[in-house]
């Protein structure tokens, strides 16, 4: 065990670190179009510096960073407070997954506009009545010479407002069992007949969308990974999105310190039950912290990443839920107010993040579904009963 | 950056668990719960024989010379066996202490004669009320006023523990200028701090091993046609056990190392693993019994050898509380 930093990896921090504290804007809250493109400025500066995709391969524009180096430039840029990353779907999942999937004309067409940033993308997975339970997905794709017919609808879209580019999947076979059907698709989001209807979120954000199809024309050429072979690449894009959450014990730790202040602010750091709590949510991002340290030496050293991912994701999104719960408890009666009020303390800041925090139980799998995954492909428990093979809703 | 044990560490645990599983069945436990000593040396000798006690000690003073960190994962295996032995006092704490900061001639005298099984020195630090082993043991490490001494000049009063496989006491001790180990205050505090983290190991071990058991049992118990272990409620939570347990670890064995290498934040570390662990440990305790059901509730089945050992170290060398009270401290003071 050691942990000490190579001079290399300092030197990366230090450059890193040096960049990010000369460039880092700070931006309004992305609440329109206009804020959106000052976004995308910022993504493109991150481009031209070599740093917006430093994990992709040299050959597709990256720097071939490993997953330590990674984590350094992840750690910074909490750090150093940078704006949150317009296209992560792109760079982070879409990418990735060309990379394994797309083939060389696929990559040449659309790793370069991820890259740029000129191309935002958006993720198609989750429908009405596809949740959890990803499988059931009933947006159909029809082949008609050589384009795909699509009709149906996606839902939480995260980014789905501006993004130029979807990757969703779609069912082209009825006739077999649910995941043998599914084909994974990227769609032009000008194509004509595609609708986006920003949803509204529970903090009065607009972060996602619906997005609807009818009789969208997709060229038959943007299939992924092969036709009714949707699912092992959803299965790859799902396994960079359980990924180890590089640095975000860094984003954790400073809104810790922000509880700390709130703390002071309102007078209770001699509280013996706050004190107790703010001590218990420090100790569980330190735990996070070493368990990220584990797992990247595990990846670094060849092992890949398994189930644990989904201690990883539950650990988290918990603790981030419980770190914005405590900051509402701390502020008693003041908790009631909307970040609109005079009286708000810190801005309603508080408000805003504790409301979002609360869908980190939810997405990229909920802590229930996180729960069944542990108990059987860690723990190796007997799978629940299903439905007969070929059963369909 | 490796956050990882090297190759040797790994044989040595995978060696312990051999031995340990081989040497202590439940059935020995069970034996050592009823017998008065509650202890044999010559178990103990055939426990030094294999280099286990003197994993700690350096090897020119007939040890193994590794650190903390590989003696973490030792203290695992200690605690998945339910090891009925003073293992964690001598071998984990006792040992390196002196190793590190006593004197040459003292070194000379103890440390071999403790990697050979010889010796038996226990521990009282932090003005802990209870001691184990002090009926075997040939000296006590204690803190007193703010300094260790090495004294074996000790009365002990016998108590009962919960977990009939301890012998614990409460003891007087008698020290002067001629027993002073240190009266570094950083010696001091380090010491401590190796004895909570070596804790928190052992209760690791204590939560992955009731884990395990859990597992088995509700992969085979069957109700209304099906094993219990496929119903989503069971599933949960043993979920949430391996989820404290298994992260847990890494909490400790980073402790370990700032122990090892008395980093600059291993007072956070260590408050840090050690208040984890014992959070973890009784999840997993909570846990085990739950999905057992009656069964683990009677004094024939086995669980509750393990669940008691570990009710009486969740609260040895700082309870939970006390660990994140010492973090607050850090944080908000």
């Amino acid at each position: 065990m050691d942990l000490r930093e190579t001079p290399e990896m300092q030197a990366f921090r230090e450059e890193v670190s040096t960049w990010l504290a000369a460039n880092v804007p700070d931006l309004p809250p992305l609440e329109g179009p206009e804020e959106f493109e000052l976004y995308r400025a910022w993504e493109r500066k991150l481009y031209e510096a070599g740093y917006a995709a430093i994990h992709w391969p040299k050959a597709f524009g990256g720097r071939d960073a490993d997953l330590m180096t990674q984590a350094v430039f992840a750690e910074e840029y909490a750090r150093a407070g940078g704006p949150a990353r317009i296209n992560t779907l792109g760079l982070g999942l879409a990418g990735p997954t060309l990379m394994v999937h797309g083939t060389p004309e696929q990559q040449a067409q659309w790793l370069p506009g991820i890259l740029s940033c000129d191309d935002i993308w958006c993720q198609g997975f989750s429908e009405p009545d596809a949740g959890s339970d990803l499988a059931a997905i009933r947006t159909s794709a029809v082949l008609e010479d050589d384009t795909y017919i699509v009709n149906g609808q996606k839902i939480w879209t995260s980014g789905g407002r501006y993004a130029d580019w979807i990757f969703a999947l779609v069912r082209t076979n009825t006739e077999v069992p649910k995941h043998k059907g599914i084909t994974y698709l990227m769609i032009d989001m000008s194509t004509p007949g595609i609708e986006v209807r920003p949803i509204n979120q529970i903090n009065n954000d607009a972060g996602f969308a619906e997005v609807f199809f009818d009789d969208v024309r997709v060229p038959a050429a943007n299939v992924v990974g092969g036709v009714d072979n949707g699912w092992q690449v959803a299965m790859t894009t799902l396994s960079f999105e359980r990924g180890t959450g590089l640095g975000s014990h860094v984003r954790f730790q400073k809104d810790l310190d922000g509880l700390v202040d709130l703390v002071r602010k309102v007078g209770a750091q001699d509280d013996p039950k706050t004190r107790d709590r703010i001590a218990a949510l420090h100790v569980r991002n330190q735990v996070f912290r070493r368990n990220g340290q584990r797992t990247l030496t595990s990846i670094t050293n060849g092992k890949p990443v398994g189930p644990e991912a989904s201690l990883n994701k539950l650990f988290w999104s918990t603790m981030e839920r419980d770190i914005f719960e405590t900051g509402m408890d701390v502020m008693g009666p003041l908790a009631e107010l909307a970040p609109t009020a005079d009286a708000a303390l810190d801005h309603g800041t508080w408000h805003k993040k504790y409301w979002y925090s609360r869908a980190a139980c939810i997405y990229a799998g909920t802590t229930q579904i996180q729960k069944n995954i542990i108990a059987e492909r860690v723990l190796g428990l007997p799978k629940e009963p299903r439905l007969p093979a070929g059963a369909k809703k | 950056m490796q956050f990882d044990f090297t190759d040797d560490a790994k044989d040595l645990a995978a060696g312990a668990r051999e031995f340990l599983t081989g040497e202590y069945p439940p059935s020995v436990i069970r034996e050592v719960w009823e017998s008065d000593t509650g202890r044999d040396p010559k178990r103990w000798q055939q426990l030094a024989e294999t280099g286990f006690v003197g994993v700690a000690i350096p090897e020119d003073h007939g040890g193994l010379g590794m650190g903390d960190v590989e003696m973490s994962l030792l203290l695992e295996e200690a605690g998945r066996a339910n090891l009925p032995e003073p293992f964690l006092e001598v071998a984990a704490v006792a040992a390196p202490t002196i190793a590190d900061y006593d004197s040459e001639a003292l070194k000379a005298e103890w440390l071999p004669k403790i990697a050979a099984g010889e010796a038996i020195v226990t521990i009282q630090l932090g003005g802990a009320p209870l001691v184990a082993d002090a009926h075997v043991a040939d000296a006590l490490l204690v803190e007193v006023d703010g300094a260790l001494h090495l004294t074996t000049q000790f009365s002990s009063t016998p108590q009962v523990s919960l977990d009939g496989a301890r012998r614990v006491f409460t003891v007087e001790a008698t020290t002067g200028p001629d027993t002073l180990l240190t009266d570094d205050p950083a010696a001091v505090a380090r010491t401590f701090d190796r004895a909570a983290t070596a804790t928190a190991a052992w209760l690791n071990g204590i939560g992955q091993q009731v884990l395990e058991m859990s597992v088995a049992y509700v992969g085979e118990r069957e109700q209304f046609g099906r094993p219990v272990g496929s119903f989503q409620a069971v599933k949960h939570l043993l979920a949430e056990t391996v989820l404290e347990v298994e992260t847990s670890r890494a909490a400790t064995w980073y402790a370990a190392y700032a122990v090892q290498h008395d980093t600059d934040d291993r007072v956070e570390a260590v408050s840090v693993a050690k208040s984890f662990a014992s959070d973890a440990e009784r999840t997993a305790n909570t846990n085990a019994l739950q999905a057992h059901g009656g069964i683990g509730f009677t004094w024939e089945h086995d669980l509750h050898l393990w669940l008691k050992r570990g009710k009486a170290l969740e609260g040895a060398h700082g309870t939970a509380s006390w660990h994140r009270e010492r973090i607050a401290a850090l944080i908000l003071d």
